[in-house]
């Protein structure tokens, strides 16, 4: 029982990773908060059922729905964001506001206020059994699918070029560019990097969700904020970091809150953030940042 | 100032309509208004059912209006699925001169519409909700339309014990009368006939994760034979998807609010899953006959019964007008809440002597192969119905 | 090779740099000198395309490069070692390099640019694998000036290289400065301290509250009465 709650929340937490990371990727290098990070999810739940619509077999309809999210973010960047660049932080984010709510009148209007249903393949409900320990294929798949995409991401920041760029510019942007790497290049990866792991995410949810709907994203993008908030904002290790936290307490407190105050347990998961925020305020890996005159 | 400015248009803007609202509202119009959700969480149920509601005026308006008499005018506004957006919004339509009041289908909104509407006597009905506190919290004012929750549950805890089932699982949900309360009447009704409620488990709407409910479920030393809920899209996909994911076959019970297409669009995952609707088209049926001029009207068929529900709503009000002989709200509450054995399209409804949540049959249907099959339709019995 | 022609800053209100001439040729070192504000580290900005200019022209190679990106300008082979260093602090030593060649040359020659570096500054082979933060003060400028030697300029822009170093260590470096001209590397240097400035220059720019004042070979300026008196305490 402790062992499957144990499953459960590093499961939860994975997902929350990925979206932490998307989120922190973005921040860390353009100062953005991009609120509409939710909705790369939510497009690309609608890419994954347009493309079984369309009688794609599973594992490319779900190439084809991670691929919709991460040029989504590129073509966010460039038609929403790359005009903004020279301005405030609160331009930018109130640009990712309006951006969001866009797409969501968009996904409404277009295809339609209510749920559609995505049928999972057949395989994906069941458990494996070892004794009497069971592991659902649920839990099973996002836990693989979040470790593998983290250990990627992780070996495209530290092998590649762009990827040690990119850490390079989290620190000091300015400098990065005065080594002749573009300012472009790097921010179009951030974004295309956000939208994949907005893409992955988006499956593992849809996966655990069976249904896509124009609001699909607000929850997820809530989640992820506070988990990067958690983590430092703007630290990729922190992103991770909140997540698992995040998806740990979460499935603590689910799973151990008496039912009369389990209504309460959002309000005692953001409180437990505020103490981790006062203890340490600038959350629990904070982001290396260039003092600057 | 530009607040104070604002606030000058604002009124200046009301007045006007008001205006606009006395010179229209002619002796022969009656204006409807309609305070339903065009957007958010509510808009896949009061959306089949304003269509429904709309074809039935349509239709009476082509014959001379309610009570042969009296045009209507449908004015709609999108709540947006929020409770305070929906108090806004019945104010502007009680401005704009509306004598009657449709309202959501979920009770707070529908309440939060009615504290409005109450002191005025506008009569107000709710396109699908369902909770039977709804009436009382509003007053003599707020009709329900739809099975109320208490009988809907009572149906399915009948249909349960006649099964053989034993021992359930009740899980709710705090935030909406609806998914904290339906499971509650069923365990009320199921405990009297035998049954037990082996374990209790709560989430929240739009929770992404309900692994730890589901954990809780396994772990239970009396084992379950069912578990009932009133959860909905989307968290009812999720519930169910995570359960059978988790490997527990259990089967999963609920109520109306999970008889649409995309709980239908589910498939194999909701096999045996049992809900509840206003009706079922059977060969021969006003209910099948509906179906197709619905169909005609819509360019798609129905996709539950809250369409039927939303167009008897149409013939509800047409019966009362007819009644009262006038547009006066007062006279036409009164002829509602008279009203006996009407012959509607689902069967009878009657709402005299009841709390203003009319009695009225409820069709069981169970999910198989992606197709909502007929069980079978009862009107529980009046004892048997938990108080709310 | 470089001429800055009535070079105008603006942050703001505030005028940082007003008018500003100067010409570097190649294989010079020009030092640019002045007290703290007089818009020494914000004309280099200018020409590395960090600060926008508010009027005035750089021209670098007969090119007009003024509002170019300074990713762009970097292309064209000017690289600025930044005040205070701005090493990648989180980064490895190698890392750190890789970038500094990163777009300007393929991987092979990246790497034999590094070999050479390496060789340039023994103290990098032996922290090669260490994080540029944890780097002493004179290790993190070594690094500095190697990183922008990666990308094999033709023009160096140094901004106070002696900063919050040691006496013996500002010798080393300066070492290294006189060092790479002799290789042919043009350099425009600002620099407070103006007697090592001016030991070291061909010529000289004197700047103070945005404007240039004096202008001269370093020798002249080490013997006017107006740098002796402002600059070098005597």
């Amino acid at each position: 029982m402790i062992a499957q709650q144990i499953i459960n929340a590093v499961s939860l937490g994975g997902v929350y990773a990925l979206l932490a990371l998307g989120l922190a990727i973005v921040f860390s290098i353009v100062g953005l908060i991009n609120f509409a990070h939710g909705e790369l999810m939510t497009l690309s739940g609608y890419a994954l059922l347009a493309s079984l619509v369309l009688g794609f077999p599973f594992p490319m309809a779900v190439l084809v729905a991670v691929s919709c999210g991460a040029l989504a973010a590129v073509a966010m960047e460039r038609i929403a964001f790359r005009p903004m660049r020279s301005a405030s932080v609160t331009s930018l984010l109130l640009t990712s506001f309006a951006v969001s709510s866009l797409l969501k009148v968009v996904f409404q209007n277009g295809i339609s206020a209510r749920p559609q249903a995505v049928a999972m393949p057949g395989w994906m409900t069941g458990a494996f059994s070892f004794g009497d320990f069971t592991i659902g294929v649920g839990p099973s798949i996002s836990i693989v699918v979040s470790a593998l995409a983290l250990i990627a991401l992780e070996v495209f920041l530290r092998r590649s070029v762009t990827g040690t760029a990119m850490r390079a510019a989290a620190e000091d942007f300015d400098v990065v560019r005065l080594m002749g790497i573009p300012a472009s290049r790097i921010i179009a990866t951030a974004f295309l990097l956000s939208g994949l792991l907005a893409g992955l995410a988006a499956m593992l949810w849809v996966a655990q969700r069976a249904s896509v709907d124009p609001l699909m994203g607000f929850t997820p993008v809530l989640k992820a904020f506070i988990a990067a908030v958690v983590g430092g904002l703007g630290s990729l290790p922190g992103a991770v970091a909140g997540g698992f936290l995040l998806g740990i307490i979460e499935v603590l407190l689910q799973a151990t809150l008496p039912a009369a105050i389990a209504p309460y347990r959002d309000a005692i998961v953001l409180s437990g953030v505020i103490a981790v925020l006062l203890l340490r305020p600038q959350g629990l890996i904070p982001a290396v940042r260039v003092q600057r005159s | 100032m530009p607040s104070l400015y604002r606030l000058h248009r604002a009124a200046l803007c009301a007045a006007v309509f008001g205006v606009a609202a006395v010179s229209t509202a002619s002796a022969e119009e009656i204006i409807i208004g309609a305070a339903t959700a065009q957007t958010g969480v509510l808009a896949p149920y009061d959306q089949p059912a304003l269509a429904g509601l709309r074809m039935a005026l349509d239709e009476l308006n082509a014959k001379g209006g309610l009570g042969g008499k009296y045009t209507v005018k449908l004015m709609i506004k999108d709540t947006r699925s929020d409770t305070a957006q929906t108090a806004t919004v019945a104010q502007e339509l009680i401005d704009a001169g509306a004598r009657i009041m449709i309202t959501p289908c979920d009770a707070d909104p529908s309440i939060s519409a009615g504290q409005l509407t109450q002191p005025l006597g506008i009569p107000t009905l709710t396109l699908c909700g369902s909770a039977p506190v709804l009436t009382g919290a509003v007053g003599d004012v707020m009709f329900g339309t739809y099975p109320a929750d208490n009988v809907q549950a009572t149906a399915v805890a009948d249909f349960a014990v006649s099964e053989g089932k034993k021992k359930v699982f009740l899980l709710t949900s705090p935030d909406t009368t609806y998914t904290a309360n339906l499971p509650e009447y069923f365990g009320k009704v199921f405990e009297k006939k035998g049954g037990a409620v082996v374990g209790r488990g709560t989430f929240t709407m739009g929770q992404p994760d309900f692994s730890a409910e589901i954990t809780n479920i396994k772990g239970l030393a009396d084992k379950p034979d069912l578990i009932m809920t009133a959860a909905y899209e989307p968290d009812f996909p999720a519930f169910i998807q995570q359960l059978r994911g988790a490997g527990v076959t259990i089967p999963v019970y609920g109520a109306d609010a999970i008889g649409t297409p995309t709980i239908k669009a589910l498939g194999k995952l909701v096999d045996g899953v049992v809900y509840t609707a206003a009706g079922y088209a059977e060969p021969g049926s006003k209910l099948e006959a509906f179906n197709a001029a619905f169909t005609k009207y819509a360019g798609h068929a129905p996709e539950s019964t809250y369409e039927v529900n939303g167009y008897e709503i149409g013939l509800i009000l047409d019966q009362a007008v007819k009644t009262a002989g006038s547009d006066d709200p007062k006279a036409i509450r009164n002829a509602i809440a008279n009203l006996r054995d009407f012959e509607g399209i689902t069967g009878k409804i009657t709402y005299a002597g009841t709390n203003r949540m009319p009695l009225r049959p409820v069709a069981l249907m169970r999910y198989e192969g992606g197709e909502g099959k007929h069980v079978e339709t009862l009107i529980p019995d009046a004892a048997d119905v938990p108080a709310p | 090779m470089l001429s800055v022609e009535a070079l105008k800053i603006r942050y703001g209100e505030v005028e940082a740099v007003r008018r500003v001439d100067l010409t570097v040729d190649s294989g010079e070192i020009i030092a640019l000198v002045g007290a703290n504000g007089a818009g020494k580290s914000s004309t280099l900005g200018a020409v590395a395309g960090l600060v926008p200019a508010a009027s005035g022209k750089v021209v670098f190679d007969g090119a007009d490069i003024t509002g170019l990106a300074p990713e762009a300008i970097a292309r064209k082979g000017v690289a600025l070692v930044p005040e205070g260093r701005r090493i990648f602090a989180s980064l490895t030593v190698a890392d750190n390099l890789r970038l500094g060649g990163a777009v300007h040359q393929p991987a092979a020659e990246a790497r034999v640019r590094e070999e050479e570096m390496l060789e340039l500054f023994p103290v990098l082979r032996r922290y090669h694998r260490v994080k540029g933060g944890n780097l002493s003060g004179g290790e993190q400028q070594m690094l500095a000036i190697a990183r922008a030697l990666m990308g094999k300029p033709r023009m160096v822009l140094l901004d106070e290289p002696s900063l919050g170093l040691a006496p013996q260590l500002i010798d080393t470096v300066f070492d290294l400065i006189a060092e790479l001209r002799r290789k042919g590397l043009t350099i425009l240097l600002v620099e407070q301290n103006v007697a090592l400035a001016l030991e070291i220059a061909d010529r000289a720019v004197v700047l103070a509250n945005g404007e240039v004042v004096l202008a001269g070979t370093a020798k002249e300026l080490a013997s006017s009465d107006l740098v002796r008196q402002a600059y070098l305490g005597a």
